[in-house]
């Protein structure tokens, strides 16, 4: 398998729309990172780039050491799965997945070994003698992989790869890409605006926006310390809550609530006291108790969770995920309190005092 | 036998046979050139029109049974090597009925004695047909061999063609 080296990479197209901007990742050898973030920015063409299916207007790209920012696609050695399977509808299964071998002139009995190894580790066997228009969307995708997995790459790339799969399959196929990912043991680039997929299947998470990496790390990472305020809002699942607080002497005070600060919180926003910051907070490091008021404008139950839908009295909107089964009805009043706080600088965004447990 | 024929073998299970669905198409082909060759003819009297009616009606049959074959000798079916071969048979009677019959023939046309098919055109009918007798013996004759394989193998798996 492969390193990767990504430097120093931008995207200009000919209109002078710059789509990609300093782009820098290392790759390690069979590590799956996930490049996430919302529709355009520049996550795809980040990809097209690596596989050399868009020009890289500035910068260098590195595989295993060897510069391949001018090499064509074909010579990359990367294989690449996308949104909509690319299949040809006049072939079977098993002529689709030994195509490109076939094209290579790989000696036929060489090309059936890898193209049934390819299928018995997908679970395609029983498919092989069907066409694409037989198959689900999920079987599809599957084939689309193994295409790829015959060549035998040095890298993987996959652009989206789920998206045509409702929910429910989107779950099983993720899970068959992890499977896959820790039995070939492959490095593997990943595109995907949704979070959830990037947190379950990254070893390390790209999370970009407006073609700007904004920070490069394990999921954990992105989920318990992000680098900035679009970080924190867009990984999470429902979105952290945000509230403009001023830092008073010892507390925050926001619209509607005053929060006393620990020590530890006292000396990170020392440098911001009597400014205005921005407090975050995770609908799951809400529960019920405590002295900050919400009136429940919604109650939605999860089964294991309920998820709240409320106001600060007199301020802003707050959900908060309480474990358990409630039914609070419009209008009710609750207490709660935030367990664990985030805070981000009110001009650059930035977090402070990251990775330091408030 | 050794592990490359067994792999041969079993590429079967996934991949048409080409080869002989190949050669019964080329036999259409050649049987069109003969079907254009015995235009040429100087049909003036009802016997050679009523000949040369019925060869073209047989003609338009056989392309679809020789199509027919093409595509189920293509997916392995034994059967079809039984027809192409039976095809093939007919074809050869086929030179004995029509060229030959009308090979230095005269007719009277305009009052004028003319020869239905000449030395040339009979040597062309001839050869077409010959042609496409061949493509329908090899073709019947691979696709027997191959599918009856492709059987025996599949009996080795235990399990049967999708």
């Amino acid at each position: 398998m492969a390193q990767l080296s990504v430097q120093h990479i931008d995207k200009i197209y000919d209109n002078k729309v710059q789509a990609v901007f300093d782009f820098n990742l290392d790759v390690k050898d069979g590590e799956l990172i996930v490049l996430v973030g919302p529709s355009g920015c520049g996550k795809s063409t980040t990809l097209r780039m690596i596989a050399g299916l868009e020009d890289i207007s500035a910068g260098h790209l590195f595989l295993d050491g060897k510069e391949i920012t001018q090499t064509p696609a074909k010579d990359r050695d990367m294989a690449m799965v996308f949104q909509n399977y690319a299949l040809y509808g006049h072939m079977t299964i098993y002529e689709n997945m030994a195509f490109s071998l076939m094209l290579r002139k790989e000696n036929p009995n060489v090309i059936h070994k890898k193209v049934l190894a390819a299928a018995e580790i997908l679970g395609l066997t029983s498919q092989l003698n069907k066409k694409p228009s037989q198959l689900s969307g999920g079987q599809r995708q599957r084939v689309a992989m193994g295409r790829s997995i015959v060549r035998n790459p040095k890298v993987f790339l996959f652009d989206e790869p789920l998206s045509n799969l409702d929910a429910k399959l989107r779950g099983a196929t993720r899970r068959e890409i992890l499977l896959l990912h820790k039995r070939l043991k492959a490095t593997m680039l990943y595109v995907t605006h949704d979070q959830t997929e990037a947190l379950t299947l990254a070893d390390r998470i790209v999370c970009m926006s407006m073609g700007y990496v904004q920070q490069i790390g394990t999921p954990l990472e992105l989920y318990d310390a992000p680098a900035n305020r679009f970080v924190a809002s867009f990984i999470g699942l429902p979105p952290m809550n945000f509230f403009d607080v001023t830092v008073r002497e010892g507390e925050l005070e926001g619209r509607g609530f005053r929060l006393p600060l620990s020590e530890s919180e006292k000396g990170i926003l020392k440098p911001y006291a009597g400014k205005e910051i921005e407090l975050g907070v995770r609908p799951e490091d809400v529960s019920a108790g405590g002295d900050i008021p919400m009136k429940v404008f919604s109650n939605e139950n999860l089964g294991m969770n309920t998820l709240l839908h409320g106001n600060i009295k007199d301020g802003d909107k707050l959900s908060a995920k309480l474990r358990g089964w409630f039914d609070y009805k419009v209008g009710d009043n609750v207490n709660v309190i935030f367990n664990r706080k985030h805070f981000f600088d009110k001009e650059t965004g930035e977090a402070i005092g990251r990775g330091k447990k408030a | 036998m050794n592990e490359e024929k067994t792999i041969q073998l079993d590429r079967m299970r996934f991949t048409k046979n080409s080869t002989a669905a190949n050669f019964a198409l080329l036999a259409i082909l050649f049987d069109v050139l003969y079907f254009i060759s015995i235009y040429e003819s100087n049909v003036g009297s009802w016997y050679y029109n009523i000949l040369m009616g019925a060869s073209i009606l047989y003609n338009l049959v056989f392309m679809l049974a020789a199509f027919l074959c093409s595509e189920g000798i293509k997916n392995y079916k034994v059967s079809y090597s039984y027809v192409m071969l039976l095809l093939g048979i007919i074809q050869i009677i086929r030179i004995f009925i029509y060229p030959m019959r009308a090979k230095a023939a005269t007719v009277t046309i305009m009052e004028q004695p003319v020869i239905v098919m000449g030395a040339g055109q009979f040597l062309r009918c001839v050869v077409y047909l010959v042609l496409s007798v061949a493509c329908l013996i090899i073709g019947a004759v691979i696709g027997y061999s191959r599918s009856r394989a492709l059987q025996a193998h599949l009996a080795t798996l235990d399990i049967h063609p999708a």
